[in-house]
Order: C-alpha cells, then structure tokens, then sequence
C-alpha cells in the first residue's frame, strides 16, 4: 500500500505542475479542527476576513467535533494520502505525527516570515509543541489547570477574604497562616450536617487525577524520567505515596473534597455543576471551563452568584523547602500536514488562526487565552477591560491565567505512552476509589507498567515487508478459501436439473459475491497481511510475523484482561438480553390495550442516539443525586443500598456505578438491556409469522396456553431465537461504542473494569499508532467468535425449520 | 399442526373454548398490562430525560435533577438548533435521508435476493459459503478501515455519499441476509414447490409466493436498515469532509465538543433526529402487526 501512496503522490503532483502552469486559480485549502458550536462560529468569522485580505487563497472548513474520532480520521485520511492541509492539533499527538514527518516543522517559517517573531508566543507552550528543537504546531491558546474557581458568597458569608494566589499548602492544617492556607480554607468552608453528612464540600478536583498531578507538579515530583520519551515510571516513590496519602486522607477521611467522583476523564461538568448547585464552593480546572459557567450563571439569573477564579495554591515546602507550583496545562494549535500541494498558503492560514486575528476573535468570546503574551496582556481582548460587556465580566482575575504561565508543566506526550498509561492510571482510579491504598496500588502499577514500557521500547530490527510475497500469499489465501468452499463437494454429481438450480442459486447470490469480491475481500486479506506487519500506517510496513501474536499472548498485560472483560460481558449480556426480549415479544404478542404504543416505547432506547443514551446513563447513576442511588438509598431500599456498597469495596458510601471497577460492567450489562428493542422486534415478527390456524387447532384439541407455547410458540420461533443468538454473541464480542463514550475515549475505565476487546483494538490502532499489532488482535477475536459460532451451528439441532419439515 | 384440525375454522375454534379460559385470559391479560406499563416507564425514562432536558435553560440543567420537569419552560433550544446556520439541520435532514433511504431500498432488493438462494436452493458450496457469510460480521472494522478508505479513494468515492449506500445493494449485509434466511426458511416448503410443478421459475416464486409472505421479516429489515443508516457515525465521518455533505449524527456533535458539553442544544438536537424514526416505527408496525395471512391452506 505504501507504493500505491507514493504513485498516487507522484501523479497528483504531475497534475499539479500542469495546473500550475495552466492559470493562477485561487488555491483552495482544506482546514479541519475539532471545535464546536461556539468556537465554531468564530473561526468562521476569522476565516471569512482572512479571505478577504488574501483573494488568492480559499479556505474549506472541515469540523469533526468528536475529539477522539478527530485524531483517527486524521491519521486514516493522512494514510490514504487524502489528509487535509491544515488541521487542529495538540501536545497529545503532534509528536506520533512529527517523528514519521506527517506533518512539517514550522520553523523555517518563523525564520522567513518578516514581522513574525515566535518569542512573542509563551514560551513554555512552544516547546510542549516541539520536538528536538523543531516546532510542528504553532500554538493558538494555552490552558494551565493551575487555577481554582471560588464562589464569593460562600467566602464572603465566612468571612474569609478572596483569595490573591499566595496561598500555600502543606500536609497538615496550618490555622496560623489563615486565609493563607487551602487547607484551612478548605476546612472553613466545608459545612456538615448534625449527623456528620457533608452539606458543601470544600474543594473538587476537575477530575480524579488532576489535582492529585497538581501536587505532584507542585511537590517538585516527576511522574515519568521524560515526558517526551519516557523510560522509567516514578510511581512508586515514598515522596509519592505521600501525595497520594494526602489527598486520599482529604477526600475518604476528612471528606473536604467529595470522594465518589465520576469515571476518570469525563467528569468537568459535573465537577462545574457541584459548583454552580454550590454544592462545592471550590474547584480546580483549566480557564475551558468559563463559556459553559457564563451560560449557567448569568447575572441577574436566578441562583447567580458572583465567582471568580484564583492561582492553585503553591506547595509550602515544594522544592528545597521553599513554596513550589507547578500546574499540568493543555493548548492546542494548527499544523500543516506534510502532503500539502500549498505549504506557503497554508503557512499564511496557520500565521493567521494562531496570530493576532485568530487569538483575538477566540479571546474576545472567552473561548481561549492567547498564546501570544502581549495579547493575553491586553485589556478587552482577553483581561476585562472597560468596554468588557458585563455578561463577560466573569471572571475578573483573568490575569492568574498569566500568572500560571511561569509553572506550567507537560505531562506525557510519548505516541506509545496511551499503551502503558491505561496499566498505572487503572491503579490510580482503584486509588481515588478507596479500593487499594496507595503503597499498595502504586507499586502494582508501576510493576505492570514498567514492564510493558521495556518491552514497547525493546528496539527490533525487522525488514521491510515483503510486497510480492505478501500479495502472492494473499492471493494463495484467496484461493485457499475457494478451495475450502468448493473441494469437499468435488465428488457429489449434480442432475441436469440440480445444475439449473444451482446455476439459478448463483443469479440470485451475484449481488453479495460482486459487493464481496469489490468491498470486502480485499480489505479483509490485506487486514490479514497486516497481523504479521509492524505498520504505523504512515512508514513503510515491516515485517514482525508471528511477533505480534507473541506479544498479544505471552507480553501484553491488557489482552487477557480485554479478553476476561469481553467474556463476561458477552457470557451475562446476550443470555440476559435474549431472555429479555423473548419475554417482551411475548407479552407485547398479546391482543392488549395499547399494545402498538407499548412497542414503540420498548422500542425507543434503541433508536435514541448512543451518545444521549449514554450521557443521560451517567446522569441516572451518578453516585451523588442520581435517580438510581436516591431510590436505592433511600430508607426502604437501604439495606439492598448498603450490600451493594459493601460488594463495591465502598461500604457506607454510596456506589459510583460507573466508577468503581465491582460495579462498572454491571452497570454497562444493565444499560444494554434497555437495547433489546432490536431483538424483540425480530422475535415479534417472527411471533407475528406463525399462523393463527395453528394456535386455534391446538385450542380445539384441548391444549392449555403453556402447552400451546412448548408445542407451537418455542418450536416456530426457534429459527428467530437462532439468529438472535448468533448475531447476539458476534455483536457482544465487538461491543464498543457506548463503553467508548462511557469511558470518553480508549482507555478502558476504572481499574481497566470496561477494557472491552475491540477498546484495545482500538488503541492499539489509533491510540499507539500500531495497527500491525491490532490487526493480530482483531484476528484473535475473528477465531474467537468464529470457532464460537460454528460451535452454536454444530448445536443447532433445537432450531426447527418449517421449510425443512416434510 | 395435524392436517385435519387446521381445516377448523376460527368460528369453531372460538365456540369450543371454554368460559373459565375466558375469565382466566382476562385476568392474564390484566397482569400482562400491569407488568408492560411497568417496563415501559424504565424504557420511556431516557426519552423523557432527553425531552425536559431540551426544554431547560443551561442554568436550570446545572442546578436541577436532569428529570424534574422545567421550572420555566423554554423552547428556545429547539429554535437554536433548527436555526442554527453553522449546522444546518435541514440541510443535514436531507443528506441523511438520502443516504438512509437508498441504503435502506438496497439492503431491501439485494438482501432477499441472497438469502432466498440460501434458504429455499440448493447449489455448489452452500453451507460454506454461509458460514463465509456470517464470517463477515466477526472481523473488527477498525483493522479493515484503511484498506477500504483507499479502495473509496481509488474509485473517487471519499466525500461523496457513494461509500455510504453504494455497498447495501451489493448484499446488504450479512445481518441482514442472514435474518431473512431464517424468515424464508421458516416457510413452508409446499408452497413453492407446488408453483414448481405448476412450472414458476424461481423468481416467480421470490416475487409471487415468498415476498408477500415476508412482510413482517422485510419490515423488520427495512426498519434496521434504516434506522442504522440514520444513526451512522463512523462511515459519515470518514468518507464525508464538506462541510455542506455532513448528517445529522454528525453534526449533533458539534453540541459536545471537548470541554464545552451544550447539554440543552445535545438533547434538543436527539429529540428531533429521533421523531423521524419514531414516526417510521409506528408506520412500520402496522407490516408486522399484520402476520402471515395464508389463505391458501390446504
């Protein structure tokens, strides 16, 4: 494939040469970014000026706002050389693209540009965009986590002053320093109940791990030898189990911060609306969260309250005794894709995006601080200033967002980095949880992880992969399979009026075996060249060999878990789902009152898009406030409460369904079985086949309706309950889309609880960029289901086929 | 399913039950209501949050349970959304219906094709080929989706709807060949091959005798086919670029972009790409809700 690239390359740019020649038509680019609605708007609005002021250039706007499905469709479309020329890109995964020259380094262009001077940008954000001194992303906002939202009332109604950003720290509660300590704040301002119960909780993390990274930052602590290349985990240290002590004691014992937070990655809005319920009166994050706080808190609203945001606190003894800070913090910016035909025109759209006009336009709607300093410096661009209109007032202190500049720190960037991190944050989430402690969860977790950092940074040296062989072996494959099909059958004599049947079969089977032979077969031999390749997709592909089955067996950790997790899921669900579903086409079989609405209403969670489903999922079993947990906590059902606590390891908590690693699956098994519309429909209609006479003879001969059901309703039904089953099981072992937006992105859940099979297909593929490795994963699982499969056909003498009775 | 006994009719059927059947069919038909309504409301419950969250303000969202009913009502949202000129839902409307609806008649026409040959004929490397068949479910698309992306791009298919309803008339799936097998297979046999002796070919007896009979499988089918193309994700957002050939699914998206979740304009949006499947289903039922009507017998 990768000649194909380069011949399809070599004649676009002969095209190219020609057209240039032909005329001077304006260029069009094509952009693509992964904003939404709001920011959206804004780039539109740049956009429309920045043709204006170069009529030479146009400019398409592509916009895929799911960030995960972002960053695969760049990669697959950069692999079918149809990548865009310029695209959104962060600190996360610039670097997978820069070291395989997919996209270019810009600082030829920093240099040749008059006018253009990359000092003005912030320093430290450019280099988070580099590698080996090359910068491949110019950086269009910056966004440290270093900051803390507080809500004034609550300060003001204890007394407290705001606080100014010099507040410190420590391990312990230090009263004498006041206002000047966050612990002590934190203690202040939360308030319990008479029976102990928390009412308003100090302080919230944006999400588990962040304020937990914070310290750590702020301790003068690395979590990894080097972010950009890691080789050593620092996990486990004694400096670090402190931290982590720490903020465990805050949250399990003190209960300052709220401990049943949500699944690790996805919680900011819940986190934000704890604050704005004033349910919390403090919470840290990135300034991302300000146009959603606006939204919700609009001055002269009802539950307004006047917030602002301050710097997180220093460390009081961070680094050699003195206060230290140290803030993890995101940005993103533009890059050009080195398959551009323009790299000059597309240097004047990626100057333009993340220059003055473009930071100004972001900065004006709160949407992002600038990565230029003067700019972030200015009043009415991105500090209020006097003509700042009051609905962007909030918050006033947008200066900290400068002042956290000086400490900002990057955490891992490494392209196989998603590879390990999922094996020690999955101990963390175990941590946050009170399941493991952290001595204990931390050595674990550095054990695992080390070991399978070693052996992703154990050098092969393997050779190209053999094309012609490759392909000769693909087409023995192709024939191979035809053999199958056809030799076994090689002996049997047909009739002349068996041949004209089969001749007929043929006709009426050459639509699937054209769209077979066009569509499928290709892309299912090549994905099966590609289990014994080591390919990036973007380099020349090598050849592994067996290697990567090796690994998927004997070396990686996450194979056997995805596997262990994937049969639980697929052994409980499906069963249960049938069942379900067989039990509802029954009932809604019956000639009751309103039976068409009942089906559509059984019907309906399944036509409701996966992403609503599962973000309303989240809202119904949300530990705090949820519908489930206040039913279940309530004083009747208390002691089934309680017993399901105690079995999620939380006793006297109540349970984080989708957080905690007991609970997690069972709470994704519960929720897929409000999807077996699809299933019920099926066995409806084949309910709704079985001719009336047959029920109505069975009555005449005296048979009782339980009688009726053995002898007529199972046995006609069974080719339906057959199918069901089969495409039950093959679904529930690919089952993906909706752990995926459960977990926002690839990595698996707490404690890895939700490392479904195709999860770490999927990183594998997209995350780590190793799709050699992924396409020997996906192999597995196609034997896996096929020997299942075959095995239920071999069973399948239930299923009673009317056309087959004589 | 004795021969004699189907040759009774419904009227004698019904005479010879007896009044304790009736009673006790009453009393289950009672029960059978109860425990209905009582599961509808859990499968009504993520609709009804979607709707009352599409009629709150951001701030009512943030500071109320997502399933007490709006403090003051707004329909604002529902406005927003339809108007909203940087994601057009009329436009989006339209392609999605046009993919959805030529996917859907291919996956119609082709799938009964294939599956009639698999369950009434007989012919070289049957049952092989059925296992080939269903074999081309159990490969995870993530490993296949390059190979395919270049092969669309060969043909100049990348940013048009061709890679996203072309393929369905080509087979229309496995699943979906493989649900009518069991349908048509769940025929009885004597029908066909009484049209056989009587000299119909076979696509006489695919149009005449099989279709007609499958009205329940082929609205089952349809019903699948296009809701799946209705809610697709993935194959619109890697074969679709221009901002002017986006659907819906994908444009709901733009609602819930990193760090900026829209809860109020999201669920507006679902409600309204949902009604038109709901309006489909309560459409389609009345195909299944009719049932095999034989009055042919014997």
């Amino acid at each position: 494939m990768d000649s194909t690239r380069r011949r399809l390359a070599a004649a676009a740019t002969g095209f190219l040469a020609l057209a240039s020649i032909a005329g001077a038509a304006p260029v069009t680019l094509r952009f693509t970014v992964w904003d939404g609605d709001e920011s959206l708007r804004v780039i539109r609005g740049v956009l429309k000026q920045f043709e204006k002021e170069h009529p030479d250039i146009k400019v398409r706007l592509e916009n895929f706002a799911d960030y995960n499905m972002y960053h695969q469709k760049m990669l697959v479309t950069y692999a079918a050389n149809a990548a865009p020329d310029v695209a959104m890109m962060d600190m996360g995964h610039f670097q997978a693209l820069a070291k395989r020259k997919a996209i270019l380094p810009l600082n030829e262009y920093f240099e040749t540009t008059p006018g253009f001077d990359i000092r003005e940008f912030y320093k430290p954000i450019v280099d988070a965009h580099s590698l080996d001194g090359l910068c491949y992303v110019l950086p269009r906002d910056i966004a440290p986590t270093g900051l803390v939202y507080y809500n004034k009332r609550i300060f003001r109604e204890k007394g407290i002053p705001f606080p100014d950003g010099t507040w410190t720290w420590d391990f312990k509660v230090r009263p004498e320093l006041r206002e000047k300590d966050f612990l002590w704040v934190m203690q202040q301002l939360t308030e319990k109940g008479p029976d102990g119960k928390v009412k308003r909780y100090g302080f919230v993390s944006g999400w588990p791990g962040q304020t937990v990274d914070t310290l750590t930052y702020s301790y003068g602590l690395k979590t990894l030898d080097d972010y950009k290349r890691p080789t050593k985990i620092l996990y486990d240290t004694p400096e670090m189990r402190k931290i982590y002590d720490f903020y465990i004691d805050l949250a399990l014992k003190k209960k300052w911060i709220p401990s049943n937070t949500e699944v690790s990655s996805v919680l900011q809005s819940t986190t934000q609306q704890l604050f704005v319920q004033q349910k919390v009166a403090m919470f840290q994050n990135g300034i991302w969260e300000v146009p959603n706080m606006r939204k919700m808190l609009k001055p002269g609203d009802k539950g307004f309250f006047e917030w602002d945001i301050a710097l997180f606190p220093a460390a009081a003894k961070g680094v050699g005794g003195k206060p230290h800070r140290g803030y993890a913090t995101g940005g993103s910016g533009y890059s050009i894709f080195s398959s551009t035909k323009h790299p000059k025109e597309a240097w004047e759209l990626v100057k333009y995006m993340s220059g003055p006009p473009g930071m100004i336009a972001m900065a004006k709607a709160g949407i992002a601080q600038p990565a230029i300093r003067k700019l972030a410096l200015t009043p009415d661009i991105w500090l209020p200033g006097p003509n700042t209109p009051l609905e962007q007032r909030y918050p006033a202190n947008r200066i900290a967002t400068d002042q956290a500049v000086p400490y900002v720190e990057f955490g891992p960037t490494a392209d196989y980095w998603p590879e390990v991190a999922g094996l020690i944050d999955g101990r963390r989430d175990s941590i946050y949880n009170g399941i493991m402690t952290p001595a204990e969860g931390l050595k674990i977790g550095t054990k695992e992880a080390q070991l399978r950092l070693d052996q992703l940074l154990r050098e092969e040296k393997l050779p190209p992969f053999p094309w012609p062989a490759g392909i000769a072996l693909g087409l023995a494959i192709i024939g191979g399979i035809l053999l199958a099909i056809y030799w076994p059958e090689r002996k049997i004599k047909y009739s002349y009026r068996e041949k004209k049947e089969s001749l007929t079969a043929y006709k009426f089977l050459a639509p699937w075996l054209i769209g077979l032979a066009v569509f499928t077969v290709g892309p299912m031999v090549l994905s099966l060249l590609m289990s014994v390749m080591n390919w990036d997709m973007i380099q020349p592909a090598q050849w592994r060999g067996g290697k990567n089955f090796h690994e998927a067996f004997v070396e990686d950790p996450r194979f056997w878990i995805s596997l262990r997790v994937t049969a639980a899921y697929t052994l409980i669900a499906t069963p249960l789902g049938i069942f379900f579903a067989l039990l509802l086409a029954l009932l809604l079989n019956q000639k009751v009152r309103g039976v068409p609405l009942f089906r559509a209403v059984y019907y309906l969670p399944t036509i409701t898009s996966a992403v609503a489903m599962t973000l309303i999922a989240r809202k119904l079993f949300a530990p705090e406030g949820g519908l489930v947990n206040s039913l279940l906590y309530s004083p009747v059902m208390k002691p089934i409460g309680n017993a399901i606590s105690s079995y999620a390891g939380t006793p006297s908590e109540p349970v984080n369904w989708f957080g905690n690693e007991h609970t997690a699956m069972a709470t994704i098994i519960l929720l897929s079985l409000l999807g077996v519309g699809g299933a019920m429909i099926i066995l409806l209609a084949g309910l709704q086949g079985i001719p009336h006479y047959y029920y109505e003879a069975a009555t005449v001969d005296g048979a009782n309706p339980f009688q009726r059901m053995k002898a007529i309703t199972l046995p006609l039904l069974t080719p339906a309950l057959f199918f069901c089953l089969v495409t039950g099981f093959i679904g529930a072992f690919q089952v993906f889309t909706q752990i995926f937006i459960v977990t926002n992105g690839p990595n698996g859940g707490p404690n890895n609880s939700m490392l479904v099979y195709m999860i770490s297909i999927y990183s594998a593929a997209f995350a780590t960029l190793r799709l050699g490795y992924a396409a020997a994963l996906a192999w597995v699982l196609f034997f896996i289901v096929l020997l299942f499969t075959l095995m239920q056909m071999k069973l399948s003498k239930w299923v009673y086929y009317e056309a087959d009775a004589k | 399913m004795k021969e004699q006994s189907i040759k009774l009719t419904e009227a004698e059927a019904f005479r010879s039950s007896t009044k304790r059947a009736e009673n006790w069919s009453l009393v289950a038909r009672g029960l059978t209501w109860i425990a209905l309504f009582a599961g509808a409301l859990v499968f009504i419950m993520p609709l009804y949050v979607m709707i009352v969250m599409a009629l709150k303000t951001p701030n009512e969202i943030a500071t109320t349970a997502a399933w007490s009913w709006p403090r003051d009502l707004t329909w604002e949202n529902f406005d927003l959304v339809l108007s909203n000129p940087n994601v057009s839902f009329q436009l989006f409307f339209r392609n999605t219906l046009t993919i959805a609806t030529l996917s859907t008649l291919g996956v119609l026409v082709s799938s009964s094709l294939v599956a009639y040959a698999f369950a009434r004929l007989r012919f070289r490397g049957r049952d092989r080929l059925f296992i080939m068949l269903l074999s081309t479910m159990m490969l995870p698309a993530v490993v296949t989706m390059i190979p395919t992306y270049v092969l669309y791009k060969y043909l100049h298919w990348v940013d048009t709807f061709y890679p996203l309803w072309v393929p369905a008339w080509f087979g229309g799936g496995a699943f979906n060949i493989f649900l009518l097998r069991q349908f048509f297979m769940g025929i009885p046999r004597e029908l066909d091959e009484a049209a056989l002796l009587d000299g119909a070919s076979h696509s006489t007896i695919f149009w005449k005798i099989i279709l007609p009979l499958s009205g329940p499988a082929l609205a089952t089918v349809g019903i699948f086919a296009f809701i799946y193309n209705w809610k697709d994700f993935m194959g619109p957002l890697l074969y679709l670029n221009s901002p002017d050939k986006q659907t819906l699914e994908l444009g709901l998206q733009t609602y819930r972009s990193l760090n900026n979740e829209q809860w109020n304009l999201l669920m507006a949006g679902s409600v309204l790409v949902m009604i038109p499947l709901i309006v489909l289903f309560i459409v389609g039922q009345r195909w299944f809700v009719k049932g095999i009507v034989m009055t042919g017998g014997k």
